[in-house]
């Protein structure tokens, strides 16, 4: 899916994917993108495939962030996320649960999280980025890759990432982790929210230099992206898992 | 190798084989308080737990796993009873619908913000302790690869089987090498049956735990056990390192002498499989005071 949103002098164009794991339905896909033109808030995030009621704590989570107005620090997110923690375990009051799922909900939920806000009402155009978990922020200029977080080499990824958890108990220690950046825009930047399987592949393309992975998001149909996502998972080239892709591209009107 | 993804349509299977021989309601590690057999049903029950919960998903259980547990004494059966009696091998989403009582009772956690508070929690019980008969180790892992055989036809292309194995003294119908040697050459596509043996005392006896060689081992049984316990792969080695477990590359899945301490990781070590964190039911208060 692609969109464009214009700002006084900036356009936006974006486009998503997302992609469920191989074999598995659309409704199963625990990843999610959100976007606001309002805020001019992005977020991709990715339920943990273990954790309870993870679709509903992802959603809410992308959701909610970019609808958002809270400051983009450690404190205020910490904050926010208590807040619809507590929400997404008020909802699961009126539920008759087994004592597995009762179980299972006692640990709350956990998913990853990074959101970017884009600010073109300065002089100097600038984006801030926030992220806890595995799912990642690359920011390439000119085809090359400026930054990454918060991770930002392929051997980073592994099962048990620190995530963003709705029981705020866990919060003291978790939000540590916490990563949060910030730099200015070009005119022709583009930024790529994924989950953490598309990630990792795209950290590896850059770092081996054999395709351009701008190139491929911008130029490739739907339908071509998910052949070659799904050839690359079938391959074990790519983790099977769910895939979340959000590209924006920054374009000067000046 | 090993390195399989486990889904609904392409599951694994866990055999959890348990010595239930007459010497299991001797006391353990020196406590006269608490028998082998209580100990072994409480870590199994709460490793089933384990396994239950990593395959919920909100109001469903996913069959990502298959579960047999065969128990070997006076004879050699399943242990579970009642709706899930009949079978050898049970997806693990009828495991979750079928305990045979689920207790309930309250732990304390912490609040996060420096206090306490008391949660409610569920102990769902499957297998009752048992302790009768001799140690026919022999007869128990023929059943196995009988069952493991059955698996395999339906499942050449999943992550290998894994069987843990639990025995507290030799057998008592021979030499159970060829049995086993049978067992770990048994696989699918992802590479062969993990085999891993944890014996216990009842004697606070030197334990080793996840050896290398054989030459570090005290006696023929210990050696011989050693001999039928697979190399743990990277991932378990992984899951082992996170519970500060001394393993490294080579290590057998084998454990002589364990004490309590000891059964809780090798459960929580080999039903690892895909290097997941481990799920850590024991608080660490009381590993310290188990070990």
């Amino acid at each position: 899916m692609s969109s464009a949103q214009q700002t006084a002098t900036w356009e936006l164009q974006t486009r998503q994917l997302l992609l469920p794991k191989l074999d598995h339905e659309v409704a199963e896909c625990e990843d999610f993108i959100a976007e606001d033109a309002e805020t001019c808030r992005f977020a991709v995030t990715d339920g943990a495939t273990e954790a309870f009621d993870a679709r509903n704590w992802a959603r809410r989570l992308a959701q909610n962030w970019v609808q958002t107005h809270t400051a983009l620090t450690a404190e205020d997110f910490r904050e926010w996320v208590a807040n619809e923690g507590r929400e997404l375990h008020d909802s699961w009051n009126s539920l008759n649960l087994s004592w597995y799922s009762e179980e299972k909900a006692r640990t709350g939920s956990f998913a990853a999280l990074v959101g970017v806000e884009l600010d073109f009402k300065t002089y100097s155009p600038s984006w801030k980025a926030i992220a806890l978990g595995d799912s990642c922020l690359l920011y390439c200029r000119n085809g090359s890759l400026l930054k990454s977080l918060p991770l930002s080499r392929p051997e980073n990824f592994n099962s048990a990432p620190v995530l963003v958890a709705s029981d705020a108990s866990m919060h003291e220690t978790s939000m540590t982790s916490v990563v949060i950046d910030s730099g200015n825009c070009n005119n022709g930047d583009v930024l790529l929210l994924l989950s953490d399987a598309m990630a990792c592949w795209f950290l590896e393309r850059f770092e081996k230099g054999d395709l351009d992975p701008n190139e491929l998001l911008k130029t490739k149909e739907d339908h071509e992206l998910k052949r070659l996502f799904d050839d690359e998972r079938l391959a074990g080239r790519m983790r099977n898992d769910d895939l979340a892709v959000l590209r924006i591209e920054l374009i000067s009107g000046e | 190798m090993y390195s399989a993804q486990i889904t609904r349509a392409n599951p694994t299977c866990i055999v959890l084989l348990i010595d239930q021989s007459g010497s299991m309601s001797d006391p353990f590690s020196g406590d006269s308080s608490r028998k082998k057999a209580d100990f072994v049903a409480e870590v199994v029950n709460h490793t089933l737990h384990d396994l239950v919960i990593r395959c919920t998903k909100t109001e469903e259980v996913r069959n990502y796993y298959y579960i047999s547990v065969i128990g070997y004494g006076r004879n050699v059966s399943t242990c579970f009873s009642a709706e899930l009696g009949a079978r050898q091998m049970v997806p693990i989403s009828q495991v979750a619908d079928y305990p045979l009582q689920v207790k309930s009772s309250y732990k304390r956690v912490s609040d996060g913000a420096g206090g306490w508070v008391e949660i409610p929690v569920r102990y769902p019980v499957w297998i009752h302790p048992a302790a009768d008969g001799k140690t026919p180790m022999c007869d128990a892992l023929r059943k196995v690869k009988d069952i493991l055989e059955h698996w395999l036809k339906d499942h050449p292309h999943g992550f290998p089987p894994t069987v843990l194995h639990l025995t507290d003294g030799e057998s008592s119908d021979g030499d159970p090498d060829e049995i086993g040697q049978q067992i770990m050459s048994l696989g699918t596509d992802d590479g062969a049956v993990l085999l891993f043996n944890c014996h216990i005392s009842s004697r606070r006896a030197g334990k080793i735990e996840y050896p290398t060689e054989e030459a570090s081992l005290p006696d023929g049984f210990a050696r011989s056990l050693f001999q039928i316990s697979s190399r743990l792969p990277p991932n378990f080695l992984s899951a082992a390192a996170q519970l500060g477990v001394n393993v490294v590359e080579g290590s057998r899945g084998f454990v002589f002498n364990g004490d309590p301490s000891s059964i809780v990781q090798f459960y929580e070590i080999g039903t690892s499989l895909t290097g997941m964190t481990p799920y850590r039911w024991m608080d660490d208060d009381r590993r310290t005071e188990l070990a």
